[in-house]
This record gives structure tokens, sequence and C-alpha cells, in this order.
């Protein structure tokens, strides 16, 4: 790991917030003006996030907030391994591991809410899980290396290789960013079923950091987004871009989708295009 | 202005409306109106939610749900009665089983009337439930600072209920502690407090003419006997639980001992009683983990 | 004496013991003692030329103990021949005539030529299985005796014979290091069937009608895995190899022109080994063996019976490496992983969970010995420690729950943390073992797909669905001990001290190996490979360090407990607004009061248990034969 790599991970704990938040402002400026309102200010993000620091916490179990405040390690951490330049593989169990914290925080919420939220955050997690796995395996089998910053490097953009890896990854996209039709486990539009599902029970400076935790998370995720198209930095950044308002189109554009058709769609999807595409690049790299 | 003012949650219950209001409230979010302009969120949640909006008058069936909510609001909150129905009871008033409105449960802020109240009438009735978010953010800042004191009064009959109230939010914390949420502070009912008034000497602090603290006391024989301190979380740690028992024990200047008893996990309240020179007389087992302590002081008439 | 006869005989001699003392507290003091010893016996072997490299036994005449075995085995089957009669098993039947005639017969025509150079061999292979098996099963066996009592007194239908349930836990104990010392065929399948003996007494133990059944069950199983193993034997030494020695199997087994003598015996063996390890299409027997009494399944579980399947698998990997058959059993080493974890999502049954994983994880194991390169054995190894650490740990927690709490299902596990707050941490802990980075089982999966990668990544898309199944089911299950609903008694104060200290070795354990698995690979897994294949692999050092930055991270967790919770306001759950003053009642419609529920969800559809099994044993049947198909054409 050189000087380098480590600047960048460092630059990315103290700026992802920043980026993200305003990331996500524009989501909801987008967003508002898709549905032809005019929306919050680009800086709404952070006045929720700064007013929920002033709050009261409440909470049903006095240790739910402990495991919150693992989550927001645990993804930082992530975050920091994958622009460190990091085993590609690791990352993506720290990431689980992150992920489980949360769970296990709305379990321990012991609310009827935040458990139907947590049992379908982890359908979620089920469904995404195989093709970011798989998506490490194709981008090994092209480049030889597991490491982030040998696969950044590499010549070629990865996705004229994994196309069907990459299709299958854009769909699973959906649900890493919490957007509709996947957005089961804390949407904000299922009041009626769902309360707010997983966040239900936190509140203050909880969920303050949920929704930090949340743009860090969104950072790494278009970082690995654009690990596909590498091989050309600035159309890639532009590619990963587009991605993420592509993100926001189905958003707007579909309804929620049931736990059964999200990871019976994921699977089948992840299935036959990664065991396709795997085939064809061990052929081809023969 | 904070950030408070600038990203007000809503959460928007019906209590018994005709439907008229919420029609109303949901056209707020629409491109015509977009609330989400000013930051506004309707989150569907009590516990994400600054701003309670109350829509229809207040019946016997949802004047405890309405109680609820409220409370697993976090602080600072306003409410907001919307249409005549939730602010006075309107046209349901006499009905047999209509209370009035919401004001007859919870503290209302701002009142916007109409029948149905219009749009426009409901975001000017929220932008002015922001002023008061913020003057309650203030408030509440001063007070945990300790910059608030508060006045420690007998109390009367009359205020059985608030206490009651604020008895069951505090003692939450301990049956978390202990994992029992049937012990006594919380099942207690409204009659069996208002009997208590007749055997002890209730004491309350009061803030802004809330209660946020109480404690009682009653003689048996020579001994005080001081039972369920309890300050209201927002409350803590500013020398209010300190000044209940002083006052308390000045109401009883004639017993040998104090006497008070809490459970070994409470650390926080033997070490409050500790500092004013309680000394543990006992303890006694309720189960494998959890014990009794009693603690005990020796009064000015003793020797 | 030599250490490993001793590890052999000495579980046995104290095993007689046992079922011949007179009342239970000697027995119990006799169980201690002789689990005591064996642990110290087998950490013994740790130590450099404490146990020869290699060894025959020139000083006893091992022609003795060859013709003893053989009347010994013979004694067996007819034992089995008669249970097989008296309860009207054809199948059994049949297969135990076949098997012990063809041995009968091999034996007495050739058994005067067979020459062998050594018996008994050691290496660090054999010394990993041996820590397992001593410790690990050591502790199983004091555990039991705290259990066995409870379990008598709960249920007082079945009849009380611990003597010989201790007995039979030793001769079991003795016979698995048997297998993992013996270098002669012949001897390692005396052992092997010993073993296959003594899991069907255990099976059975309870005497009831589902009990004889599964034992039954197990017992074909394991019988036509034994076939295998004896017609494997029986084509080695006939054929152009002409050897009963293992390590001569594996030495002709580097060549390439001499791969076609040893391929189809290695393949026989292997198939064996996948019976013992309850690889689909014979995983039924391991989840039927859930009848028995907990310490019989954590036994047969983490540290023998499957622990001789998958030590088969590994130490013949290197001749199966690169070939046809071997992917086959790649193959269904990875598809019963995936099926395993599936079916495990739709499972309540706190056993049957750990039963679905265990065979799901040494299918991963199978899939390692399958494509047998130094990564993948290297991943196999680490898989088989692990595992029986975390595995065992699991299984004696879930036994003591159910002994306490009257029900194994986890719908009624929750408020567990605050009822057995010890035993839930614990269960947590193994839980964390078996499928969260950066513990032990995690860092194995991770090795296995890079071996996997490297080899034949078609198999990855088993692993990635498998895995993810796998963290559906434990997580849900962890999200369920801790959670609370209503607060009960405590139900920890009557578990005695023969439970506790199992568990919390265990425990500790389970995160030590994990902090020290650098070492572990380091002194076991690193020379083995070396000797074996001439290479070895390891983690970078990087990678280890941001293990280890995790590992802290996590460690942290616990310890933020010891003071949490200021500036918070307990409050309600959120439900609707009709709290009652009770934290877990609601006012329903009409005014009636409700208590709340919360279920987890077990998608009977797609993981239901019977569609799912019946599409496993079909497809591993079909690739089954294919794997013969190929060793015979020798591909
Ligand atoms: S104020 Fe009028 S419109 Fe609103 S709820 Fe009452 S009756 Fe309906």
């Amino acid at each position: 790991m050189s000087m380098n790599l480590v600047l960048i991970s460092a630059l990315y704990v103290i700026l992802a917030p920043f980026l993200g938040g305003i990331l996500a402002g524009v989501d909801r400026i987008i967003t508002a003006r898709m549905q032809g309102r005019v929306g919050p200010p680009v800086l709404q993000p952070f006045y929720d996030v700064l007013k929920l620091m002033q709050k009261e916490t409440l909470v049903v179990r006095k240790s739910q907030n402990l495991y919150i405040l693992f989550f927001l390690i645990f993804i930082i951490f992530t975050g920091a391994l994958f622009f460190a330049g990091g085993d590609l593989l690791l990352f993506i169990f720290a990431l689980t591991l992150a992920g489980i914290f949360f769970v296990l925080a709305a379990y321990k919420a012991s609310s009827p809410y935040s458990f139907i939220g947590a049992e379908r955050e982890l359908i979620q997690m089920m469904s995404y899980e195989p093709i970011v796995l798989l998506s490490a395996v194709g981008m090994y089998m092209v480049t030889k290396s597991f490491y982030v910053c040998d696969i950044v490097s590499f010549h070629t953009s990865l996705i004229s290789y994994m196309p069907g890896i990459f299709l299958a990854f854009l769909y699973v996209l959906t649900i890493k960013f919490r957007k509709s039709p996947f957005d089961l486990s804390m949407s904000h539009h299922a009041h009626q079923e769902l309360v707010k599902g997983i966040t239900t029970e936190f509140s203050g400076r909880a969920l303050a950091m949920i929704e930090i935790a949340h743009w860090y998370e969104n950072i790494f995720l278009l970082g690995f987004v654009y690990l596909f198209f590498a091989g050309n930095p600035v159309l890639g950044v532009v590619l990963t871009l587009c991605i993420y308002f592509f993100e926001i189109l189905i958003d707007n554009t579909f309804a929620r989708a049931k736990w059964q058709l999200t990871l019976n769609s994921s699977w089948a999807i992840s299935g036959v295009l990664g065991l396709v595409n795997i085939i064809a690049l061990s052929y081809v790299l023969k | 202005m904070s950030s408070l003012s600038k990203s007000p949650w809503i959460f928007h219950y019906d209590a018994s409306s005709c439907n008229g209001c919420d029609i109303e409230v949901l056209a707020c979010l629409t491109p015509i109106y977009d609330v989400e302009r000013f930051g506004i969120v309707n989150t569907g949640n009590p516990k994400h939610a600054d701003i309670f909006l109350i829509t229809g008058s207040v019946n016997e069936q949802n004047k405890e749900v309405i109680q609820n909510l409220y409370n697993q609001m976090a602080d600072p909150k306003v409410v907001v009665a919307v249409g005549i129905c939730a602010t006075s009871g309107g046209i349901f008033a006499e009905c047999y089983n209509v209370m009035g409105g919401a004001d007859k449960i919870v503290p209302v802020d701002v009142y916007v009337p109409g029948c149905a109240a219009r749009p426009e009438a409901i975001i000017d009735g929220v932008v002015r439930a922001l002023g008061v978010l913020e003057e309650k953010r203030k408030r509440i800042k001063e007070i945990a600072a300790g910059q608030v004191t508060a006045t420690i009064e007998r109390a009367s009959l009359d205020d059985a209920e608030k206490i009651l109230e604020l008895q069951k939010i505090a003692y939450r914390s301990e049956a978390e502690l202990y994992n029992d949420f049937s012990i006594e502070p919380l099942t207690q009912s409204l009659d069996e407090i208002k009997a208590d008034f007749a055997t002890r000497t209730f004491l309350k602090a009061v803030i802004d003419g809330n209660i946020v603290g109480a404690v009682r006391g009653y003689m048996k024989g020579t001994a005080c006997r001081i039972e369920r301190l309890f300050v209201a979380p927002g409350s803590q740690n500013q020398g209010i639980g300190t000044r209940l028992m002083r006052e308390i024990e000045a109401t009883f200047p004639e017993s040998e001992t104090y006497d008070l008893f809490t459970g070994n996990r409470s650390k926080r309240n033997i070490f409050l009683v500790k500092k004013l020179n309680y000394k543990i007389s006992r303890t006694e087992k309720v189960n494998k983990r959890v014990e009794r302590v009693y603690l005990q002081k020796a009064g000015q008439n003793r020797g | 004496m030599n250490l490993l006869v001793l590890l052999i005989v000495v579980p046995l001699i104290s095993g007689l013991l046992m079922l011949v003392s007179p009342g239970n507290g000697v027995r119990n003091f006799l169980v201690r003692v002789a689990s005591m010893l064996l642990i110290a016996l087998s950490v013994l072997l740790l130590i450099p030329g404490a146990a020869p490299g290699l060894f025959s036994l020139a000083d006893i005449h091992s022609e003795h103990i060859n013709q003893g075995m053989f009347i010994a085995e013979m004694g067996i089957a007819l034992y089995i021949l008669y249970a097989c009669i008296r309860n009207r098993k054809i199948i059994a039947t049949v297969l135990i005539l076949l098997q012990a005639g063809l041995l009968a017969y091999f034996e007495l025509k050739y058994g005067h030529g067979i020459t062998v150079a050594r018996n008994l061999f050691i290496d660090p292979l054999s010394v990993v299985m041996a820590q397992i098996i001593g410790i690990i099963g050591s502790l199983i066996c004091i555990y039991a005796v705290g259990y066995m009592k409870d379990f008598h007194e709960h249920h007082a239908e079945v009849k009380d014979k611990r003597n010989f349930f201790f007995f039979v836990l030793f001769v079991f104990l003795g016979a698995m290091f048997g297998v993992v010392f013996a270098n002669n065929l012949l001897w390692l399948y005396f052992f092997w069937e010993i073993t296959t003996l003594c899991s069907f007494l255990l099976i059975g133990y309870k005497g009831d009608e589902v009990s004889v059944n599964n034992a039954f069950r197990a017992l074909w199983m394991n019988l036509l895995g034994g076939l295998g193993f004896a017609a494997g034997i029986v084509y080695l030494y006939l054929g152009s190899a002409h050897t009963v020695e293992l390590d001569q199997l594996l030495l002709l087994g580097k060549t390439a022109t001499l791969l076609p003598a040893v391929l189809l015996p290695a393949v026989l063996i292997t198939f064996a080994g996948m019976a013992k390890a309850a690889q689909m299409p014979f995983s039924s027997w391991l989840l039927g063996a859930m009848v028995a009494p907990t310490p019989v399944s954590a036994l047969l579980h983490s540290s023998t019976m499957v622990k001789a399947g998958v030590y088969i698998a590994i130490r013949l990997a290197p001749v199966l490496q690169g070939t046809s058959a071997g992917f086959m059993i790649a193959v269904i080493g990875g598809l019963t992983f995936m099926i395993g974890s599936f079916i495990t999502i739709s499972q309540s049954d706190a056993k049957k969970v750990l039963a679905y994983s265990t065979v799901a994880n040494l299918g991963l194991i199978i899939l390692c010995a399958g494509i047998g390169t130094y990564e993948a054995v290297w991943a196999g190894i680490l898989l088989i420690i692990f595992h029986a650490i975390s595995k065992c740990l699991l299984f004696l927690c879930v036994g003591v729950v159910d002994n306490k709490s009257g029900s194994r299902d986890i719908e009624d596990m929750d408020t567990l943390i605050i009822n057995m707050p010890k035993v839930a941490v614990m269960m947590l802990i193994g839980m964390a073992g078996m499928f969260l980075a950066p513990f032990g089982m995690l860092i194995s999966k991770w090795a296995v797909l890079r071996a996997i990668v490297d080899a034949s990544p078609v198999l990855a898309i088993l692993i990635v669905f498998g895995s993810a199944a796998t963290l559906f089911f434990w997580v849900k299950w962890m999200g369920k001990l801790i959670t609370v609903i209503e607060p009960r008694h405590d139900l920890e104060d009557t578990v005695s001290s023969n439970e506790w200290v199992p568990l919390v070795l265990l425990t500790v354990a389970t995160i030590g190996v994990c902090g020290l698995f650098p070492l572990v690979a380091a002194v076991f897994i690193d020379p083995y490979l070396m000797a074996t294949y001439g290479h070895t692999t390891a983690m970078t050092q990087g990678n280890i360090i941001i293990m280890a930055i995790m590992l802290a991270l996590v460690m942290l967790f616990p310890l933020s407990f010891l003071n949490y919770g200021k500036n918070v306001k307990v409050v309600d759950p959120y439900l609707g607004g009709a709290n009652t003053n009770t934290a877990n009642v609601f006012t329903g419609s009409a005014g009636a009061l409700q208590t709340i529920g919360m279920r987890n969800y077990y998608m009977e559809w797609p993981f239901g248990e019977a569609k799912l099994s019946r599409l496993g044993i079909a497809t591993t049947v079909v690739f089954l034969l294919i794997m013969l198909g190929a060793a015979i054409l020798c591909l």
C-alpha cells in the first residue's frame, strides 16, 4: 500500500460525507423535478442530519444504538479499505459485516416494524450478495488480481470483458442505493406497511448516523461502479454519474416490488448472466 | 435560523376527521404546494418527527393513542391542530363520545382553523410552528445547561395525572435496566396514585409550568419513608433530584431517620443519595442478580 | 509405548472401564479423567519428537494384530447382520453381506501375501486431526456428563444405559485416532467400520422407532460407502499398484503415468468419505442423527465421523487434482454446499439448522478436496479446524438451551439474551465464527474462493449463492437471540460446571484460533503442504493486518457494553400509538388486547426442504455416476 493510496483513503474518510450529502441533495432535487415539483435546497440532507443531532434520542432498548455506531464504523472502514486499493473480497466481507450490525440493531430494538424491516433488509442483502462476489471473481479473472489498485489500473475497461456481470450488477445496484422498486426495508414511501421499517425505532443521533453511513456507502458504491469503466478515467466518471442518474430515474418510474420478486429476479439475473459471463471469460482468457 | 427549522419532519395523525382535512394535508405534498421546498417531510413515524399534525376531534377511542404518539416523539416537538375539529371539536363537539379539540389531551402550539383547513393555511400553520419549535429548542438547551432553575413545590391532587404520566416515562429506563416492565411505578393506575395523595406528601419540580420531577414521602412511626424520586429524562443532571430530596427531608423535620430503597443496578440513584449522606443499611435479594438496596440517614432529631 | 498407539488404546481401555463401572459417580469421574488424559496426550503430539515420524509396529507381531482385526471385523459384521435381520432392514443386510464377503474373500485369499512397511504414520495433517479429535472430542465427553444427567431426568421413557453410552463415545474417539494415524489401508478400513458401528449405536440410543430407523439409515449409507472403500482396497492391491499403503498410493498418484493404477481406488475411497461426510445424496443420515442426545450430534458433526470423511478426502486430494473425477467431486461438494445452505433457510429447529449447515460446510471441504490444488487444500484444512470448533460450540449451546428451556425451536429463542445471557453470548460468538468476517469460517471461505477462481471459476457460482443463503439464516437466528419480547425468568442457574467448562473453552478457542490463525496455518498447514505439494500458499501480510484491525474493532463491540445508554430516553416500541402499559401488548380493534409476536421468514417457497432435497439428490446422483465413469476411464 503506497503513501498515495493511504492519502486517497484518508481523503475519502473526510470528504465522503460531504460528497455523499450533496449527492443526496441533488438526488432529491432531481426526483422533485421528475415529479414536477421544485424540491428542497441542495443542502437539505445536511440540515436534516444537523437537526437530528440536536434532537433527543429515543430508544426501546438501551443498547440498540451501539449497533448503529458499529454499523457506521464498519461502513467507513469498508470504504477506506476500498479507496486504499485493498482486496475486493475483503471489502465485500467488511461491507457484509457492517450490514449485519445494522440489521442486528433493528432486531435489538425489539419492535415489530423494525423487525420486519430487518428481515427485509436481510432478504435484500441475500439478493445482492452473489453478483457482488461474482463481479469480484470476474474482475480477478480478467486482471489476475483482487486488489482494487490493480483492477483500477488495468489497461482496458472491464465492462468489455464482463457486460453480463455488469448488467446483473446494475440490477442489484438499485437495492444497494435503496431505490424503488427494491426499497423494501426502509422506504420513504411505505408508511402503510412498514412505518419506517428498519429505522423505525431510531431517532436523534442514531438516525443521523444511519444517514451519514448511507452517504459513505453511496460514495464507495459509485467507486465500485467506476471500476467497470476504469480503463478510461474521464469517460468512467461521466458514465458512473450517468448510472446514478439512471438509478434515480428507475426510482421514480417503478412501484415497490414484493420480496419474492426482488429475490427471485435478482438471483435469476445474477445466476444466468453471471454464469454465462464467467464461462465465456474462462474461454476468452484461455 | 438553526437547522431545526429548516428540516421540520411531520407526523400526521387522523384523530376522527371526516377526511376533509386529511385530503388537504396530503394536497400540501403535491406539486402545486410542494412543502418539500421547506424541507418538510411526512415521516409517518412519531419517533422521527418534529411536528405532530392532528386532524379531527378527540374522542374516547383515540385519546390514549394521541397521548402515546405524543410521548413517543423526541423533544423538541410541537403540535399543530389542523381544522376546526382538531381545534375545538368542531361540528362533532356535541357528539356523545367526543371530548373536544386536541388540546384536551396534548399541549397544542398552533391552531389552524377552517373546515377544511386550506393547504395554504396548513403550510402557514406549520411555518408558525417552526418559530415555536425554535423557541422550544432554545429553552431545552437552557434547561439542559442548567440556566433555568426549577421551582420545588408541594403537589396537589390536580397534579396526580401529570405526575403519573411522568412517572411512567421516567421509570421505563429503570424497567429496561432490570428487564421487568411489570414494576409498580409503571403499572400504577390514576386511582391508586390519587389514593396515595391521602397518605403521602408529594413534591413536584416545575419548569415553565411543566412538571419535570417528583418525590413522595410519609411518616411511618418515627421514620420518614421516601419513595419514587424521579426526574424527567431531559432535565436530569441538573441537581433537581438532590433538591427534591433535600426538600422532602425538610418537610419531615421531626423524623429520626429517613429511609428509602432502590435496586442494585440503579447506580445513579445510589450515587445521588449517597452524596446526601445516606448509608446502605441492608440489602435484600429479589432474585439471583437483582437486589433491593435499603439506604438510611439519621434525622436531626436523633440523639 | 508409542504415543500413537496410546491414543488409540487409551480411549478403548477407559471405555471398557466405564462399561463395567459400578455407579454414576465412578463413571463420571472416569470420564473426566480419561478426557483430560486424552487432551494431554493429543497436546503432547505437538511437541516435536514426542511422536516418531514414521512408525512400524515391529516389536509387536503385526501379523497377530492383523488377524485380531480381521476377527473383530467379522464379529462386527455378524453383529450388524444380526441387527439388520432382527429389524428386517433389507438394504443394510445386502450391503453388509457384500462388504464382509468381499473383504473375507480378499483377506483369506491374499491376506498372507501382503507386506506392509508402515502400519501407522503421522504427519502435520494427522496432528491437526488428532487435536480436533482429542481436544474437542474430550470436551464433548465432559459436557455429556452433565447433559446426560439432565437428559435422563427429562426423558424418563428412555432406558438409562449411560455406561454403555460413554463406552461407545470413547471407543468412537479411539477409532477416530486410528483413522487418522493409519497408513495401512486395511487398518484404516477397520477403524472406519468401527466409527460406522459406533454412530449406528449412538443414533439409536433412545431406542424408539424414529431413532432406530434413522440409525439404520445412517448404517446403510455408510455401509455403501464402506463397500466402495473395500472395493477400492481390493482394486488397489490387485491392480498394478499392488499395495495397501496410503503413502504408496499418494506417491504413485504424483506421477502421471502411474495415475491410472490409483485414481479409481482414490475415487472409491473418497466416495466412502463423501458418504461419511454426509454429502448429497447421502445427507439424510446426518439429519436423521439429530434424534440422538445432543453430545452425540456434537460429536458426529464436529470432531468425529463426518471429519473422518473429509479427512480422507483431503488426504487423497493430491491424487484427485486436475482429474475429471476430481472436478465432479468438487461439483458435488459445491452443490451440497449451495443446496444445503438453501434448505437451512426454511428450518426453524435449531439442531436441524446446525445439521444442514454442517452438511453445507462439509460440502465446501469436499469441494476443496475435489479441486485438489495446494490452495484448495490449504482452505480445506482451515475449514476443518474452524468448523469443528464453532459447530461444536453451537451444538453444545443448543443442547443447554434445549435442556433448560424445553425447546430448541429458534422461534422460541427470543429474549434468550436476557434469560440465558452467557449461553446466548456464546452462541452469538459461535455463529459469528461460522460466517462473519473476520472470524474463522469466513477466512476459510475466502481462501476457498481464491482457490476456486484459480482452478475452475465456474464453481464460484455455487459458492456465492450458497454463502448468500448462509448469511440469511445465521443473521436471522442471531437477531432472534437478541430480540427482547417479554422478559422471563433466569434459566441459567442450573447449568452445571460440566457444561460450562467445555462451553467456555470452546468460546475462547473460537476467538483465539481466529486471532492466531496465521500461526495455525504456519504450524500445521504449511508444513503439510510443503511436504505434499512442494509449495504452499498464504494470505498476504497486508490482508492479515486488515483482518487483525477488523478483529480488534469487532472486539471493541462487547467492550462498549460496559458503558452505554447515556443520554437516551427509553420509550415503548411504535405500535401505531395503541400501546398499553405492558410493553408488548397493544389495544387491537374493538378494544381487545393483543400481544405482539415477531416471527422470522422461512420462505418455504423457494427454499422448501422436500423439493430442494429431491432436486439435490437427483443432480448429485447423476454427478456421482459421471464421477465413477470418469474414474474408470481415468480421465
Ligand atoms: S374540520 Fe371540517 S374538514 Fe376538517 S375534519 Fe373537521 S369536519 Fe372534516
